[in-house]
């Protein structure tokens, strides 16, 4: 009996000394992690191939939140579709940090109640904070103080990488600005909000919805009044994002002679620093040639 | 004694660990949330044990709350409103409060709510593929079984999926009139699940669910059973008419239930979104039908779905329901049979509304009533504020 005490002991002294498992939401967020804390176990719940609206609440992702000591997201409400059945199934009070809760949301409805007919309104403001590289930063900064919590040993570890990581992506944030300075005041139609931060930092307009409701499939109809609407003022280009069907963005693109641009929806799950930053230059580098 | 409370010691230090490690920086308070679901359907034909009659009706529609119970428990509040032979019935469907955050996987809920078994039963009937649910729900449980009980899961720390639960119920929605009193907990439910994907454009779940009911349904006076005999010939007319009464009671029950289910889903490199495949399968066998069954009496049934998304707008479907029963009839008991086809066509233009057309059809009817030859349900279904998220 007093061995099986003792096991308990070890096995409680044991789950202490692992790696933290770290359950992300979205790949940017396991990104960060990996950049903060390389030795961390994550779980990265989706990829940009997939609308993060509209996850499942898949046993495998259960599975792996059971198995998680901490869970980064978006938040606002972006994964309120599955991220709560996920809490539900998973048996364990796994605390999640939220991204949207450390940056300046855009398009904050404060008080707005959804109705059936309004699509996804999101009160707190647009979820996809992650497309300003700033906002980067700050979620960065706040993911950094949650590892040192959790992970005392690496407090020092974590702080240098977070001020190594302040360094290089502050000055990666001032090279893209200055590169992307033509693309100042320029207009884009896009499909969702999904690059509405994008646009905010680089001095861009997005000028039409493809979609009639926010996180409503595009219809003919609203396409042709966004047509009669868009030719006085054509924009750059059309956007849509990795996981959506393009098949209105590109009909919308060929009436108005535009080129068609399909922006990946963020990193590909194993990206550390290298890859975030690439993902960057990639979007700025898209939309300086769509000319 | 003396071990196992240093045990239970070491393990609540173990918890109090877990408990007290620092949560988020900016630790929110979660807000209640409220919601509501409306669902209208027409049908030009009541099925045979349909839950959906001739006309229009308001169907499994609910207002409901949940939020937070202090820091160690959430709860959750559902009311149903529903018509039903032109009066409006409303009433409590579920009120629990469970426990999120007990140690080792462990979760704990109490109060009304609606049983895990199978792996239709948890969902509420508004957010199915189908206007109706499978014949093996609306025959063994009421449609949709929700009682008062207790239940205890078990999350395993397993690379897939892996849940353990028990259930213990009243279990007074199983059986309305019973053969005799018992005052122990009239139903236990075990339940297993397992589930995983594959690649990633698969997903699969497998469960497992028994139940033991230790309510037995009363059994028919001999003098009615002999009036029913005599005109044997053509009882099809007239006969069960004890169940033509509204009731939402499983109108065929027995000691041991087994069920068995499977789901898979595909859809193209996990978006689902855009376009997704989904295909499940349930079977159930009822045995132990009263206490003049024999071992080789049963009911079973099964039902195969499969449901296309072929846009993010629109889903068609398919299913296939099969039912088997032996419908005690005092000492003995008539076999029935009966089979339902459906079709339906969805448009969801938001995951807050869906309209939905199907036509169902119901063949090789032995002993039951009325099969329809053919119902057509247009169903409307909207939702406001506030709408749990779906399970797998």
């Amino acid at each position: 009996m007093l061995s099986k005490g003792l096991a308990a002991a070890l096995l409680c002294m044991g789950s202490a000394a692992q790696a933290l498992t770290v359950f992300a939401c979205e790949p940017e967020w396991a990104a960060l992690t990996r950049v903060l804390l390389p030795s961390a176990k994550i779980h990265v719940a989706t990829h940009a191939g997939q609308d993060p609206h509209h996850i499942e609440a898949r046993p495998s992702l259960i599975a792996q939140l059971r198995g998680s000591e901490l869970a980064v997201c978006t938040g606002a409400s972006l994964e309120a579709g599955w991220l709560p059945m996920l809490q539900q199934r998973a048996g364990r009070a796994v605390p999640v940090l939220e991204a949207g809760d450390h940056v300046s949301m855009i398009d904050a409805q404060p008080g707005a109640i959804g109705t059936p007919w309004a699509g996804d309104v999101h009160a707190e403001g647009n979820p996809h904070v992650h497309a300003d590289p700033r906002n980067l930063l700050d979620v960065a900064k706040a993911l950094a103080e949650e590892l040192q919590r959790r992970e005392p040993a690496e407090r020092a570890a974590i702080a240098q990488r977070m001020a190594a990581f302040e360094k290089s992506w502050s000055a990666r944030i001032q090279a893209w600005q200055q590169q992307a300075l033509p693309l100042k005041g320029k207009t884009v139609a896009g499909q969702h909000s999904g690059f509405g931060y994008l646009w905010r930092w680089l001095g861009m307009t997005q000028s039409a919805d493809l979609e009639p409701k926010p996180g409503m499939a595009p219809t003919p109809g609203h396409l042709q009044r966004l047509l009669e609407g868009l030719r006085a003022q054509p924009p750059l280009a059309v956007v849509l994002s990795s996981y959506q069907d393009p098949r209105s963005a590109r009909w919308l693109g060929q009436q108005l002679n535009r080129p068609v641009l399909v922006l990946p929806a963020t990193v590909a799950e194993d990206a550390g620093e290298a890859e975030l930053a690439r993902w960057f230059e990639g979007l700025i580098t898209q939309l300086l040639q769509a000319k | 004694m003396k071990h196992v409370l240093t045990l239970s010691a070491l393990l609540l230090a173990c918890t109090a660990h877990a408990q007290t490690a620092p949560t988020p920086n900016t630790p929110k308070r979660e807000a209640w949330q409220f919601g509501a679901v409306l669902d209208l359907t027409h049908s030009t034909r009541a099925l045979a044990l349909g839950q959906r009659e001739q006309g229009l009706q308001l169907g499994h529609s609910d207002l409901t709350a949940s939020g937070p119970l202090g820091p160690w428990l959430r709860g959750h509040v559902g009311a149903v409103l529903a018509t039903h032979d032109g009066k409006l019935e409303k009433g409590f469907e579920e009120v629990y409060a469970e426990t999120p955050a007990l140690p080792a996987g462990l979760q704990l809920r109490a109060g009304r709510f609606a049983s895990q078994i199978g792996q239709l039963n948890q969902q509420h009937p508004h957010a199915d593929d189908f206007s109706e649910r499978p014949l093996l729900y609306r025959a063994f449980f009421g449609g949709h079984w929700n009682d008062d009980g207790l239940r205890l899961n078990l999350t395993l720390p397993t690379p897939i999926y892996w849940m353990v639960g028990a259930e213990a119920f009243r279990g007074r929605k199983l059986v309305d009139e019973m053969a005799n009193r018992e005052r122990k907990p009239g139903a236990l439910t075990l339940v297993t699940k397992l589930g995983g994907d594959i690649g990633r454009s698969h997903s699969w779940q497998l469960g497992l669910s028994y139940l033991n009911n230790r309510r037995e349904a009363s059994v028919e006076l001999e003098d009615e059973h002999h009036e029913e005999h005599e005109d044997h010939e053509d009882h099809d007319a007239h006969e069960h008419d004890e169940h033509a009464g509204h009731s939402h009671a499983a109108l065929f029950t027995g000691r041991k239930t087994w069920m068995v289910d499977a789901t898979w889903k595909w859809a193209p490199n996990g978006n689902n979104r855009e376009q997704q495949l989904r295909i499940s399968f349930e079977a159930a066998r009822t045995t132990g039908l009263n206490r003049y069954a024999n071992a080789g009496q049963r009911h079973e049934a099964n039902a195969i779905a499969a449901v296309w998304r072929f846009n993010p707008s629109w889903e068609v479907g398919a299913r296939s329901d099969w039912l088997r029963v032996n419908q005690p009839h005092g000492d003995h008991f008539h076999k029935g049979l009966l089979r339902e086809h459906s079709l339906m066509l969805a448009w969801k233009p938001s995951h807050m509304q869906a309209v939905r057309l199907q036509v169902s059809r119901q063949r090789d009817a032995v002993e039951f009533e009325n099969p329809s030859k053919r119902s057509v349900f247009l169903q409307y279904v909207i939702a406001f504020g506030a709408h749990g998220a779906h399970a797998f």
